[in-house]
């Protein structure tokens, strides 16, 4: 070598640097594995269970399966809300990586999909992150077979048979039994805030084809209907699809509970039927027992709308218009009772000591003040007991009498409100009951700031069911069944069953504090309102049902001042502005079994509008009855005359129609 | 016959005596690696030869017969050689900035017709080829501080820059670390070290938010807190942590790991083949392969220090500083200690050409080994004749 020996010294030294600096590199590199076989052993040998635990919750997945919800029958057993299988699609976002790409596949299988695009964007990205989201519902088989083939080879998208709330009678029940729709951030908080916190809500919740009880039945009994969702424990892999199933981890949905109702399907059809289109509400119910056989509010809509998310524009026609068939005019409105309160009015006279067959001469007003009170008839009804006064619904009676020292609005209150006006029933199952309103003095002292004194003219209103009296129809028909059914403060419920367990029905109802001479003479005008030729609803209370007759009383409720305008008549002015027409009334007459109520909106006269309709639904509640069938089956009289000339042909005024039969127009009061 | 007393000229450049030299134990712990790497890949491959187990197997063969037939290889050669293979790979890398092709967002590859190559896989060898050069003809005690340090500097930082803008950051890393490893390894003063590190550190936030691309930024601040979006970047730190800890001490045995099995595990053949390595054989089987590559990598530095010249064994630390390298940030990768780089397993991890550079660079290491009393001159300095 031609190196000099500083070279050597160089390469000597150099040599040395390289050997401490390689022990060097060697130590880094031994610590670096000590330290990686450090993490090694942190991760599975410390923290193993940990990672155990997740690797499990990887590779098992339970998929839930959803309950069948309970069904709605009525008392009959006739299935009122059923369900029927559905089909859908979902997406689980989570296991999605192109949300696009994913959602262009499927519209390849389902076209349809493609229209709503945006619609299912919004929804995936509403969704909880392992939750999963449907993106089309309600296929038909072959769609549902097209996809299910696909489905496997998409990542993220799955198939589900479901089954979907079907309501079979449409807008008949859609008050009373409501509807199930989507769950909403609302009812999910609603639901955490009673589970105690999110880890106790039940998944099946989060199921996109979980639909809970938004209103009604629904709502009041969700938790009997839901039943408990089962599981299937099943393998997946990263993409989320099955690869096993674990037949040992399966558990089967328990079904929800059947609700059995007290109402009968026949008779809200027929309630909805005789309605048309009139706006209002019927509820007819056992005045024993308090069941409620029928509680149709018209018109109604379509309850079968509203379980696949209903469209904003159909919602908002529904909402928009005047009728407003999403109200529930049963419970969820009141209404001037009008004349109807006065069989109310009349046992608190009674009860206050007024003797019923003291005269009132009705002149057709009455003179109170400085102002006068019309009677509804113009000409009087001349001298008016009480009875006469029930029957032809003389107002100037009531005028009379309701300042007197022992009635007073405060005894017509009281009276009122025991015989279920004025409050709400606590025990009655659905929600949205309105209290309406039955005034006192305590009433105008607090209600109203600027004039808490009460003046003697309200109590004329109080007294023929106006001014501040609202009642809903419900409340109504109480009213009528406590008169009708000895001395019961009866209740009215709507639940007969739920599931095998009998709902014990309130038996043991209180007596009401009124003596039984007292509602017997209340009941015995109402009698004559039906059945004296010159009742004022006699005409339209003609069941035509064997010996069996109906007591009724009729009521009209202004809606307007009258004071302002002259023509008092109702046919020609805007719907909106005129009356309701009432009517309230038992059956049968001579052992009361059923009570009714019927408000016709805005329907002119309780007599001539909501009389029919009231006995239109009380006939079919009585010839469904088989304790009645005897009394309806027996052979009619025989007229000797026709009898005698039997081949006289029937005049078309024998047709079915009782006021055919006994037509006595002239008797017949327009009220 | 000891080797030390092959004294007669020539005798040394027999084959068959070559060939003795060869350090067989080194041999045997590689394909110990290699084979776990394909029962491995045989298990996460669907208990199959296919797609993967097979072709490991294979190409370890195949690079092993490369490695024999470089290690036969005079270290005179490499040492002239080591400038052109610099140069060479540099002009390739240029080659890649100007004419690259752009695959998943990175201009990496250089199409020659026949195949595409990745010349950053040249480069790691060249690098410490031409540091060991230069550091063997200038003496590290010159170039602590004066204009001659720049010159290594240089070299390292130009195909940094070059592959560190593919972007290729995984190897731009590894060029960086294999060159300052040849350069400490060379002597460089601590001095020295301390200012570049120092330096280093402080650029650190300038690089964060103006050098590296949003994903790569993105990797980094995924691996600082993985948990934070477990279905997004750091789904596959999570899902790699669950695999490891859900192995245990024994493993679930081959074929039964549920997340390699699964797919839960990602890139489960390359990248991330030490998660299922440890989900299926457990803490055991985990441990014993860093046994293995601690062995490796103590086998070499041992030959580092055995050569006679300084070329020889600055080209076996540099050459072996790679290889600790690759399984010091994959391992630390697949644990969740640093972040997702893109860093395979070396010899366990499925992959052709990373085999082939790995398998070069053992050619080296197992050349110095054979040639290790070659003694080599310090001529040809193009800076001697300053001196």
């Amino acid at each position: 070598m031609a190196e000099t020996s500083i070279i050597f010294s160089d390469v000597n030294e150099r040599q040395g640097v390289f050997s401490r600096r390689v022990f060097l590199m060697g130590g880094v590199v031994a610590f670096g594995l000590f330290a990686l076989t450090g993490r090694l052993a942190q991760l599975q040998l410390i923290e193993g269970g940990k990672y155990r635990r997740l690797s499990s919750a990887n590779q098992f997945n339970y998929r839930l399966i959803p309950p069948p919800r309970g069904q709605i029958l009525d008392r009959n057993g006739v299935v009122i809300a059923g369900n029927r299988p559905s089909f859908s699609v979902l997406v689980m976002r989570s296991q999605v990586k192109d949300i696009d790409e994913t959602l262009d596949q499927i519209a390849y299988v389902l076209p349809q999909t493609l229209l709503r695009r945006r619609a299912i964007l919004r929804d995936i990205n509403q969704s909880r992150r392992f939750a999963p989201t449907a993106i089309a519902t309600d296929l038909n088989w072959e769609d549902f077979a097209k996809v299910n083939l696909y489905a496997s080879t998409i990542p993220g998208v799955d198939v589900s048979m479901d089954e979907v709330r079907v309501y079979h009678y449409g807008g008949a029940f859609s008050h009373v039994i409501g509807y199930v729709g989507k769950i909403s951030d609302k009812d999910l908080k609603a639901e955490t805030a009673a589970a105690g916190d999110e880890e106790q809500l039940d998944p099946i919740l989060l199921h996109p084809g979980f639909r809970i009880g938004k209103q009604g039945i629904e709502k009041a009994f969700d938790k009997d209907l839901r039943g408990v969702a089962g599981a299937r424990k099943i393998e997946v892999n990263a993409t989320g699809n099955i690869i096993a199933e674990d037949s040992d981890g399966m558990r089967p949905a328990t079904p929800g509970e059947d609700v059995v109702l007290t109402l009968d399907a026949e008779i809200q059809q027929r309630a909805l039927e005789v309605f048309g289109e009139d706006s209002g509400g019927a509820v007819l119910m056992n005045i024993h027992t308090g069941e409620v056989l029928c509680m149709m509010s018209a018109p109604s809509f379509d309850p079968n709308l509203f379980v696949s998310g209903i469209s904003s524009k159909a919602y908002g026609l529904l909402r928009d218009y005047e009728r407003l068939p999403l109200l529930d005019k049963c419970i969820g409105s009141t209404y001037a009772p009008g004349s109807t309160f006065k069989v109310a009015t009349a046992l608190a006279f009674l009860e206050g000591g007024i003797n019923p067959e003291e005269r009132v001469v009705c002149s057709g007003s009455y003179r109170y003040g400085n102002r006068s009170f019309a009677c509804h008839k113009r000409g009087g009804h001349g001298p008016q007991t009480m009875h006469d006064a029930i029957k032809n619904s003389c107002d100037v009676y009531f005028y009379h009498m309701c300042n007197r020292a022992e009635a007073g609005p405060d005894r017509i209150a009281q009276t009122a409100r025991a015989l279920g006006m004025g409050h709400v029933f606590e025990n009655f199952e659905i929600a949205g009951q309105k209290r309406g309103t039955i005034p006192d003095r305590e009433y105008k002292r607090t209600a109203f700031k600027n004039d808490p004194k009460w003046h003697p003219g309200e109590t004329l209103s109080v007294a023929i069911g106006q001014g501040y009296v609202t009642t809903s129809a419900l409340q109504l028909c109480t009213y009528i069944a406590r008169i009708a059914n000895g001395q019961k403060a009866v209740e009215p419920y709507l639940v007969k069953k739920i599931g095998e367990v009998e709902k014990v029905p309130f038996k043991d109802f209180k007596d009401l504090p009124f003596s039984r001479a007292h509602l017997d003479i209340v009941r015995a005008g109402m009698v004559a309102v039906s059945n004296d030729v010159t009742g004022t609803a006699y005409r339209n209370s003609r069941l035509n049902l064997g010996n069996i007759e109906m007591a009724g009383k009729t009521g009209t409720a202004q809606v307007r001042s009258y004071d302002k305008v002259t023509n008092r008549r109702n046919e020609g002015i805007p719907w909106k502005l005129r009356d309701h027409g009432l009517f309230v009334a038992f059956a049968p007459a001579d052992n009361p079994k059923y009570a009714i109520a019927v408000i016709v909106q805005h329907g002119m006269g309780g007599s001539m509008f909501a009389a029919p309709k009231a006995r239109e639904i009380m006939k079919l509640a009585l010839i469904k009855d088989p304790e009645m069938q005897a009394r309806i089956i027996q052979p009619m009289p025989v007229d000797p005359n026709l009898a005698n000339a039997p081949d006289q042909p029937l005049t078309s005024d024998a047709a079915p129609e009782p006021l055919d039969i006994n037509p006595s127009p002239d008797a017949i009061p327009p009220q | 016959m000891a080797e030390s007393a092959l004294t007669r000229p020539g005798q040394r450049e027999r084959y068959q005596n070559k060939f003795a030299q060869i350090d067989w134990t080194l041999c045997l712990m590689m394909a110990l690696i290699a084979g776990m790497g394909s029962l491995v890949l045989y298990s996460v491959g669907g208990m199959s030869w296919d797609p993967w187990a097979y072709d490991h197997l294979f190409r370890f063969g195949l690079c092993f017969v490369v490695m024999i037939g470089l290690s036969m290889i005079n270290l005179s050669i490499w040492l002239s050689i080591s400038y052109w293979a610099y140069g060479g790979s540099l002009l390739l890398l240029v080659a890649v900035e100007l004419f690259g092709k752009v695959k998943m967002g990175a201009q990496r590859w250089l199409d020659i017709g026949i195949t595409d190559i990745q010349p950053s896989e040249f480069m790691k060898l060249a690098i410490v080829l031409a540091l060991a050069r230069w550091y063997h003809e200038n003496s590290a005690k010159d170039a602590n501080w004066s204009w001659k340090l720049l010159v290594p500097i240089f070299m390292i930082l130009i195909p940094f820059t070059l592959v560190a803008h593919q972007p290729d950051l995984g190897t731009a890393m590894l060029i960086l670390i294999t060159g300052v490893a040849v350069m400490v390894a060379a002597g460089l003063n601590w001095k020295a070290i301390a200012t570049a590190a120092g330096a280093g550190i402080v650029a650190i936030p300038f690089v964060f938010t103006f050098v590296l691309h949003d994903y790569q930024a993105k990797r980094i601040t995924t691996f600082l807190d993985p948990e934070s979006d477990p279905s997004g970047s750091g789904y596959h730190i999570l899902q790699s942590k669950i695999a490891m800890g859900s192995g245990g001490l024994l493993g679930k045995g081959l074929g039964l790991g549920s997340q390699s099995q699964l797919n839960f595990l990602p890139e489960k053949h390359t990248d991330f083949i030490m998660a299922a390595v440890s989900e299926e054989l457990g803490f055991v089987g985990g441990a014993s392969v860093f046994l293995l590559y601690g062995l490796v990598i103590f086998m070499a530095l041992r030959i580092a220090m055995l050569s006679h010249s300084h070329f020889g064994r600055l080209a076996v630390a540099g050459a072996i500083a790679t290889f600790a390298v690759y399984v010091l940030i994959n391992g630390a990768m697949v644990m969740g200690l640093a972040p997702v780089v893109g860093v395979p397993m070396p010899l366990l991890s499925y992959g052709g050409s990373v085999m082939l550079t790995v398998m070069v660079g053992f050619g080296l290491i197992q050349g110095v080994k054979v040639h290790r009393y070659q003694e080599l001159p310090r001529q040809n300095s193009i800076f001697a004749r300053f001196e």
